[in-house]
C-alpha cells in the first residue's frame, strides 16, 4: 500500500514537472489571439477550429488560445479576463450571450474584438461601430439566416412536397438564428401555399417572425395548399424528446423534414430508411457526408470551415496597425452565406476543398491578395461577398 | 499528545501550502509567458469571490455530514430573481434583499423538507435542484425577453470592482467565522458532524442545526447571486451552473473532509476556491487545451487532497 502511495504521488508530480517543462516551449507564437468558443464538441466548431490552430496558425505565426466551451455571460467575460493576461492582442469570438459586454470589455482593455459567424443586431451595430477596438462582424445576418431556410423550403415545395415537419432546435430558447430560419421556412410555404395560406394569420415576413417570437414554438397545422404536420423544438436529450422525434417521422403521409439544424444528429437515426427526406443547416464534415451518402441526408446548407478566415485576416490587419474601416469610419459589418449541397457528388465537391488544412478554401494567398493591411473596405467587401464555392474557386485561379 | 513532527504538520497545511505553491507558479510561468501577472490577480479574485461566498456558507451544511447539490440552481433563481426586482424598482438595494431574501427561502425550504419528512438535507437538495433549474426555464420564460434575463450593464458597474467584492467576502467570512469558532452552534455542528449519534444522545437538536446551517448558507448564496448578476449581468438558463461542482471542489481543494466532523474550517472554502482560481489562470497562461488542462488540474488537485487528508486517514475518532 506504500508503495502504491508513493508510485501514486511520484505519477502526479512527474504529471507536473512535464507540464512546467513544457511552458519555454510552447512560448511560440509571435501574436496571440483569443478565441471565444460556446460550442467546442460539434463537428463544425471542430471544423473551424482546425483551420485556425493546422492552417492559419502556421500560415501567419499566430498562437490561438481557445476558451473553454461557454454557458453563459460570465464564462464570457471570465475568458477574456484570462485572454487579457495572457497578453492576447485580440479576441474572435464564437460566442454570443452578451455581445455588447464582450466589446466593452475588449474595449476597455485595448484590444481588438471581432465577431466570427455571426453579427450584430442593427441597435448594437449602431452603438459599437464607431468604437477604435471594434473590428467588425463577418457572418450569416439574420436575412441571411432567413433566407436559408426560405430557401430549404422552397427547393421541396418546388419539387411538389407538400407535407412537412420541422425541427426548431433552439426556437424555444429564443435563439435568433434558429427563429430566422424557421421564420424563413414558414415564410416560403405561405408565399408558395396559394391563395390565403398564412400561418396563424400572418401572411409576411415580419409577422411571422413576430408570431414566433411571441409563442417561443412553432405550431402545427395547413398552411395554405401545405401542411406542417410535425414539430419538435429543444435539445431536451431525453426519453420524451427522442419519442417525439421518432413520432415527428412517422407522421403518416409526411415527405420532407426540414431542420434549423442539427437535422442529422438528432432525427438521422430515425429517418434511415425511412423513405422521409431530410434537410439541414450543418457544416460538411465527414458526419454529414456519410450521410448524404446513404441516402440519410438530402439537402445541406453547410458553413464551410475556412469560411472565418476573412475576419481573422481583418482582425490581423488590426493588430498590424492597419483596421479596415468604412468610409464613414465605421467597423465591418458584412454578410457571409453557405454553400448548399444536394446531392453527395456536390458535397464531396464541396467537402474535399473544406477539410483540407493546406489547401482550404481561403489560403494564406488569397487573405494576402484580397485581405492584406492597407486593403481599403470596398475592396474587402467585395472579396467577403463572393463566398459561394465556385467564386472561391476561381479567386483561387 | 506529544508534539507534532514536520510529517504530521504537513497535511495540516497542505492545502495552504497547495495555494502558496499555485501563486508561486502563476508567477513563474507569467514571467516565462510574458503575461500580465496584475490583472491576471484581478481575474483570480473576479472568477473566484463568488464560489468562495457560497462554499464558505456551504461549509457548514458540510460541517454536519451533509450536502447540497442545489447550490448552483439556488444561485441562478436568486440572481434571475433579483435581476428581474431590479428590472422592476430600478434599485440595487431591492435587488440585494431579493438576492438574499430569495436564497433564504430557498434555503429555508430545503431544510424544512429534510426536517418534517426526516430525510438527510442532500435528498430534499436533488429535488430541489431539478425544481429550481425547471424554475429558471419559467422564470426567463416569464420575462418575455427572449432567452436572457438583463440588467443595465451601466447600472451595476460601479459594483463591479474588486475593494467592493472583497469587503463583501471578508465581512461574510468574518461572520462565518464568528458563529463557526465562537458560538455553539460551530462546535454542536462539528459534532454531528463527526459523531451523530454520540451528539444526539447529548442532546444536540440536529433538525434545528440543519435549518441554521441552511440559512447561513442561504446568506451566501444570496450574496453570491448578487456579485453573479453585478460581474456579468446577462443571465440565461446557465448561470451559475457549475457553481454546484465548484463548490464541491473548493471544499475539498482547501483541506475540508466532504464527510464534516471536527476537522472542517471556514477557512477551507477560500483557500480551495482561490486555489482554483489561481489554477485556472496557470492552466488558461499554458494554453494546453481544454482537454489536457482538465487532466493537468485533475492531477493536482488529487495530489493536494491526498496529502492534505494524509493525517484524517489513520485517525480513528475522526471521519
Amino acid at each position: 500500500m506504500k508503495n502504491l502511495k508513493r508510485t501514486l504521488s511520484m505519477a502526479l508530480c512527474l504529471i507536473l514537472m512535464l507540464t512546467l517543462t513544457c511552458v519555454p516551449a510552447m512560448a511560440a507564437g509571435s501574436v496571440k489571439i483569443g478565441v471565444l468558443v460556446s460550442d467546442a464538441t460539434s463537428s463544425e466548431a471542430l471544423a473551424f477550429r482546425a483551420y485556425y490552430t493546422e492552417y492559419i496558425a502556421k500560415a501567419y505565426d499566430v498562437e490561438f488560445i481557445y476558451s473553454d466551451e461557454l454557458t453563459d455571460a460570465a464564462g464570457e467575460k471570465s475568458s477574456i479576463e484570462n485572454f487579457i493576461v495572457n497578453n492576447c492582442k485580440a479576441v474572435i469570438s464564437f460566442s454570443s450571450f452578451d455581445r455588447p459586454a464582450q466589446i466593452e470589455q475588449c474595449d476597455a482593455a485595448g484590444i481588438y474584438y471581432a465577431v466570427a459567424t455571426g453579427t450584430l443586431t442593427d441597435e448594437q451595430y449602431e452603438e459599437y461601430k464607431d468604437y477604435e477596438y471594434y473590428v467588425g462582424a463577418i457572418g450569416p445576418s439574420m436575412d441571411i439566416e432567413f433566407q436559408t431556410g426560405y430557401d430549404m423550403a422552397a427547393y421541396y415545395i418546388d419539387q411538389g412536397v407538400t407535407r412537412f415537419g420541422m425541427f426548431g432546435g433552439g426556437v424555444p430558447y429564443y435563439v435568433d438564428m434558429h427563429i430566422y430560419r424557421a421564420a424563413g421556412m414558414l415564410t416560403a410555404m405561405v408565399e408558395k401555399g396559394g391563395e390565403g395560406a398564412n400561418y396563424k394569420g400572418a401572411d409576411n415576413a415580419g409577422a411571422i417572425i413576430g408570431q414566433i417570437y411571441a409563442d417561443g414554438g412553432i405550431d402545427t397545422g395547413k398552411i395554405g395548399n401545405l401542411e406542417l404536420v410535425a414539430y419538435v423544438g429543444g435539445y431536451d436529450f431525453n426519453d420524451a424528446w427522442f419519442g417525439k422525434l421518432a413520432q415527428m417521422v412517422g407522421t403518416e403521409g409526411i415527405e420532407a423534414i426540414i431542420t434549423v439544424g442539427s437535422g442529422v444528429d438528432v432525427l438521422g437515426g430515425f429517418v434511415a430508411g425511412s423513405g422521409v427526406k431530410l434537410a439541414t443547416v450543418d457544416s460538411f464534415t465527414p458526419a454529414m457526408g456519410e450521410a448524404m451518402d446513404s441516402g440519410i441526408l438530402d439537402y445541406m446548407a453547410g458553413k464551410f470551415a475556412a469560411s472565418i478566415g476573412p475576419i481573422f485576416a481583418a482582425t490581423y490587419d488590426a493588430i498590424q496597425g492597419s483596421p479596415i474601416r468604412d468610409s464613414e469610419g465605421c467597423a465591418l459589418a458584412l454578410g457571409q452565406g453557405f454553400w448548399v449541397a444536394t446531392d453527395s457528388e456536390q458535397f464531396q465537391q464541396y467537402s474535399a476543398v473544406d477539410s483540407s488544412n493546406t489547401d482550404p478554401a481561403y489560403t494564406r494567398e488569397i487573405l494576402d491578395q484580397y485581405a492584406a493591411p492597407g486593403v481599403s473596405f470596398e475592396d474587402f467587401a467585395a472579396f467577403v461577398s463572393q463566398y459561394s464555392f465556385d467564386e472561391i474557386v476561381t479567386l483561387k485561379k | 499528545m506529544g508534539k507534532q513532527t514536520w510529517k504530521e504538520r504537513i497535511p495540516t497545511f497542505a492545502s495552504t501550502l497547495g495555494l502558496l505553491v499555485l501563486i508561486a507558479a502563476y508567477y513563474i510561468i507569467g514571467a516565462i509567458r510574458d503575461a500580465n501577472v496584475a490583472y491576471g490577480l484581478k481575474a483570480v479574485v473576479n472568477q473566484s469571490v463568488v464560489v468562495a461566498l457560497v462554499a464558505t456558507g456551504a461549509v457548514f451544511i458540510y460541517t454536519l455530514g451533509s450536502f447540497d447539490i442545489s447550490l448552483g440552481a439556488a444561485t441562478g433563481v436568486s440572481a434571475l430573481l433579483g435581476a428581474m426586482a431590479y428590472n422592476a424598482t430600478g434599485s440595487l438595494i431591492v435587488m440585494f434583499l431579493v438576492c438574499i431574501g430569495v436564497a433564504v427561502v430557498i434555503g429555508f425550504i430545503n431544510s424544512s423538507l429534510a426536517s418534517v419528512f426526516n430525510l438527510p438535507i442532500f435528498v430534499t437538495t436533488v429535488a430541489m435542484m431539478s425544481v429550481l433549474s425547471a424554475f429558471m426555464l419559467i422564470l426567463i420564460g416569464w420575462n418575455g425577453a427572449g432567452d436572457t434575463i438583463k440588467v443595465k450593464a451601466r447600472d451595476v458597474r460601479p459594483l463591479d470592482n474588486i475593494p467592493f467584492k472583497v469587503s463583501m467576502l471578508v465581512a461574510y467570512i468574518a461572520l462565518c467565522w464568528f458563529i463557526f469558532t465562537l458560538l455553539p452552534t460551530g462546535r454542536e455542528a462539528k459534532f454531528i458532524g463527526g459523531n451523530p449519534i454520540c451528539a444526539k444522545l447529548s442532546g444536540i437538536d440536529e433538525k434545528k442545526l440543519a435549518i441554521i446551517a441552511s440559512l447561513i448558507s442561504a446568506v451566501g448564496i444570496g450574496l453570491g447571486a448578487f456579485l453573479t448578476i453585478v460581474y456579468a449581468p446577462t443571465l440565461n438558463k446557465d448561470t451559475a451552473s457549475s457553481i454546484g461542482m465548484d463548490v464541491i471542489i473548493a471544499i475539498v481543494f482547501g483541506g475540508m473532509p466532504v464527510s464534516g466532523g471536527p476537522r472542517s474550517r471556514i477557512l477551507s472554502a477560500v483557500v480551495g476556491a482561490f486555489s482554483m482560481g489561481f489554477l485556472s489562470q496557470i492552466m488558461s497562461m499554458l494554453n494546453l487545451g481544454s482537454g489536457f488542462g482538465q487532466m493537468i488540474k485533475a492531477a493536482i488537485f488529487l495530489l493536494v487532497v491526498f496529502i492534505a487528508l494524509g493525517s484524517q486517514r489513520s485517525k480513528l475518532l475522526t471521519r
